[in-house]
């Protein structure tokens, strides 16, 4: 128990401390976006016969009227009320927006990071147990693969294939099966939702339409959690404590589960958080070939239209999940390595 | 605590698992029935409004407005090289049964059809035709500035006869008021529903109609989730089609999939019924491959453009324009950029220079000429050529990025050297709002493509679409002039006389009308090329 309040003491004290790096995040992302050149007003203006009058109106609307200093103190109080403005690509709020796509992104990145995970992990092992066999050059070309091979191409590659030629993946568009009806929203989350819905054809579409984008992802990070997990098993497995469980006799699996994998875990968990948040921001590509309604393609047309908030908002939220992940991760060092929570 | 990680739960197996053995399934067949009553649409694009008068308003939005939506007219069609296209000279009664022009084209009487009723059953009235085109002339919206090139600009214009009677005055015979009218913008709210969600700062409820129809039209939103789709049903009350009938689907889904090859992919195999915005590459695969309907229609009403700021050296020469007039290699831009489809608009013979009709755009009397080329430049007395660069917006990379290495590889034959450069799309707009690009390419639209209307939209002001900032008193005169000239031949030699001098200026280069591709499932029918340059559901059956 008191290990649990100290790591909650530490939790606490670490997210109290990051406070500041999002203050920092939210006024540094204002000035870029009204530094970078790009006048949203002119490019929404775009009808046939907008003109300097338009374009004002719309200036207007996006508060661009007014002094920058003014615009700040403006944006900061509206997002202290939890206000983050208005998406002029889609017309509607930008926290009614990312709140609708951050779950898509979420349960793709949960997904594919499971997989890679799952796939990953025991790659890395078998690669370390025997080092330069064919095993391990195996495990290495594969990693190489995945890195090369650009997430839009791989995925491409896999409609092509899965839908196009096999037609055994249901159509890459978006999240659901667009004839299937959507379950009622509690989590966000399609699996979830259709589970709690108890509908389980649902479920079935809805999983099915994950399992591409998922493994186009997992695909793509399957290299770093492999090679660090082979690393970091090496010099677990090379060092002085499973030397002397080997020459106890204890079984082989409890020697590499046990004692080598639980001390060889620490740099996979950093590993792991580092991918999630990238997985999480940065996998727009995989979003938009599956029509994925996710919140990285929705900052990136954001971003094209010079469309402030929408951008603004969104590095915000990656921001803040970045120091949530860091502290789950922190929590989960302590409970691999307990020395750590100790300090 | 290593459990975690090395013994998943049972739900997490169980993903697992389905997430290998789910790729063996296929759509579900059951809903066979009413898939062949549904129209699945795909699109790059999005829809970001329910209200097509909104600033910032996409393209696929006016699409979706159009079939919630009645106007007080709509545009008619006709055949152009064997293809269906909107008649800009046809307008036909949508809400009005008919209408009447005085003679002296000063006034226009609508007589509203009796039985048209509203989504909410509530009949549509002289009073709803009234508030709608006063919202369309005075609330902050993209209506004004449109309604202002058709003469209509206050209220008072707008008079309530009886409630089946509306009538429009003039303050000059304007050939673009009625045409005006049966576009995207002035479409009939509801006023009672409207009003009912309206307050004192948003006078005309333009908050609530964003996200909400009041409307007569087609069909009616099921769903309506901005950035990804729209679902919409049959109005089965609407009538009002070209043929009187209802819309032949019961079901229309709008849908966005922004890329490219997979809205090929959908369409190929029968998942999407419809698509327009393919890349021209995938459009021509699969017209060879003859297994679906693809209808390529020139772009009637749209031009694309190299173009030069006049205002920016060494531009300002007439002569340096000429020059890069004749270095252009034409007619590999055209087979590079667009496969070749479209409507080339260089390449004609113009006797004694004369512009040989009035219409525009026509074909220029210009070709690959580097001989020609060198002489301009030396006429410019650049014998030598000169550095500049040439810009075009990463939106449009596609089909500009071959064009634009052409381009710098011909000149750099003249001795014009060349640098690419591309912009994201904010910033190129901006930079040509500034008026700050000296060479580029760029394109236009025209709802209301006649002549003037071309020219006054695209070559007088200190506009954005102005590309060239043009500032030619003569061009000036006669376009304004031709706005209200009734006489039709003097219209025509008007238009002569622009293009000609057009010509000679050579303020900028049009170089083709592109294709729009409709590529769709062999069983849809009825497809017609619309001036908002998207589909007209409404238009569409299936056999």
């Amino acid at each position: 128990m008191s290990q649990f309040a100290s790591t909650a003491r530490r939790a606490g004290r670490r997210f109290v401390s990051s406070l500041p790096a999002l203050l920092g995040v939210l006024v540094f992302t204002f000035l870029l976006m009204r530094v970078l050149p790009g006048d949203p007003a002119v490019f929404f203006a775009s009808g046939p016969t907008a003109g300097k009058e338009e374009i004002e109106t719309i200036r207007k609307q996006m508060g661009l009227d007014k002094p920058m200093p003014e615009q700040l103190a403006r944006y900061m109080l509206d997002v202290a009320q939890g206000n983050l403005g208005n998406s002029l690509t889609t017309g509607q709020p930008v926290s009614k927006d990312l709140r609708e796509r951050l779950p898509a992104s979420l349960e793709l990145t949960f997904a594919a990071l499971l997989i890679a995970l799952l796939s990953a992990v025991p790659l890395g092992i078998a690669a370390a147990l025997k080092p330069n066999s064919l095993v391990d050059h195996g495990v290495r070309l594969l990693c190489a693969l995945g890195v090369c091979v650009p997430t839009f191409v791989s995925g491409l590659l896999l409609i092509y294939v899965f839908y196009y030629l096999l037609g055994y993946a249901p159509d890459p568009t978006g999240r659901i099966d667009i004839f299937t009806s959507q379950p009622p929203r509690m989590t966000g989350f399609l699996l979830i939702d259709f589970l709690l819905a108890g509908d389980l054809s649902g479920w079935w579409a809805a999983a099915s339409q994950l399992v591409l984008p998922a493994f186009t992802m997992a695909l793509f990070v399957v290299a770093p959690l492999a090679r660090i997990t082979r690393a970091a098993m090496l010099s677990s497995l090379g060092s002085d404590f499973v030397r002397t469980a080997r020459s106890i006799g204890l079984p082989r699996w409890r020697i590499v589960v046990v004692y080598a994998l639980r001390n060889a875990i620490l740099p996979v968990l950093t590993i792991t958080g580092i991918v999630f948040s990238t997985m999480l921001g940065a996998n727009v590509l995989v979003e938009k070939v599956f029509s994925w309604p996710g919140v990285a393609s929705y900052a990136l047309d954001a971003l094209l239209a010079s469309d402030y908030a929408p951008v603004q908002g969104f590095v915000l939220l990656m921001a803040f999940i970045f120091v949530i992940v860091n502290l789950v991760i922190d929590v989960l060092y302590g409970i691999a390595d307990p020395r750590i929570s100790i300090e | 605590m290593i459990d975690v990680f090395l013994k998943p739960s049972r739900r997490q197996w169980m993903m697992g698992a389905a997430a290998l053995l789910t790729v063996s399934i296929a759509a579900p067949a059951a809903q066979a029935q009413t898939r062949a009553e549904t129209l699945r649409y795909v699109t790059g694009a999005t829809v970001n409004t329910l209200d097509p008068t909104m600033p910032g308003s996409t393209r696929e939005a006016f699409a979706v407005s159009l079939s919630t939506y009645d106007r007080l007219v709509s545009f008619g069609r006709k055949q152009l090289n064997g293809k269906w296209v909107f008649d800009l000279d046809t307008v036909r009664g949508e809400l009005a049964e008919s209408f009447d022009v005085s003679p002296d084209g000063l006034k226009i009487t609508f007589h509203l059809r009796k039985d048209a009723k509203f989504q909410d059953g509530t009949p549509v009235t002289a009073e709803d035709v009234k508030w709608s085109l006063d919202r369309a002339v005075t609330a902050n919206s993209l209506a004004k500035a449109q309604l202002l090139t058709g003469s209509l600009t206050s209220t008072d214009q707008f008079k309530v006869i009886d409630p089946y009677t509306v009538e429009v005055t003039l303050p000059k015979p304007d050939k673009l008021a009625l045409p005006n009218l049966a576009t995207v913008y002035p479409v009939i709210f509801n006023s009672k529903v409207a009003k009912a969600h309206a307050t004192a700062e948003d006078p005309w409820a333009q908050t609530w109609l964003k996200d909400n129809t009041a409307g007569s039209g087609a069909f009616l939103i099921e769903t309506y989730k901005p950035g990804e789709q729209v679902i919409l049903k049959r109005n089965d009350a609407w009538t009002r089609s070209a043929s009187n009938g209802q819309a032949a689907f019961k079901r229309l889904i709008v849908q966005t999939v922004p890329e490219a090859a997979t809205r090929a992919n959908l369409v190929e195999r029968g998942d999407a019924d419809i698509v327009i915005d393919l890349q021209p590459t995938d459009a021509a695969a699969l017209e060879q491959k003859g297994k679906l309907k693809v209808i390529s229609t020139p772009q009637y009403n749209a031009i694309n453009f190299i173009s030069f700021n006049n205002k920016i050296p060494p531009f300002d020469n007439p002569n340096v324009r000429k020059a890069i007039a004749y270095a252009l290699p034409y007619e590999d831009m055209f087979k590079a950029a667009l496969f070749g489809r479209g409507y080339p608009l260089y390449g004609a013979t113009w006797a004694d220079g004369k512009a040989p009709s009035g219409g525009f755009p026509i074909p220029q009397p210009v070709n690959t000429d580097l001989a020609k080329a060198k002489e301009y430049l030396k006429a410019a007395g650049m014998p030598d050529g000169f550095s500049t660069t040439f810009s075009f917006n990463v939106g449009q990379a596609n089909v500009v990025e071959p064009m634009a290495a052409l381009l710098k590889e011909s000149l750099a034959k003249v001795g014009i050297k060349v640098d690419i450069q591309k912009l994201p799309d904010a910033q190129m707009s901006t930079l040509i709002n500034e008026k700050k690009v000296p060479f580029f390419t760029e394109g236009i639209v025209a709802w209301l493509p006649s002549m003037d209307y071309f020219y006054r939209n695209f070559y007088i002001g200190n506009i954005r679409w102005n590309y060239s900032s043009l500032d030619n008193p003569q061009i000036t005169e006669i376009a304004q002039a031709a706005r209200f000239e009734q006489d039709k031949a003097k219209y025509e030699a008007m238009g002569r006389e622009l293009n000609t001098l057009h010509f000679e200026i050579m303020p900028q280069i049009p170089v083709w009308q592109a294709s729009q591709d409709a590529v769709m499932a062999p069983s849809i029918e009825g497809y017609t090329y619309q001036f908002h340059r998207q589909v007209d559901y409404r238009d569409l059956s299936r056999k």
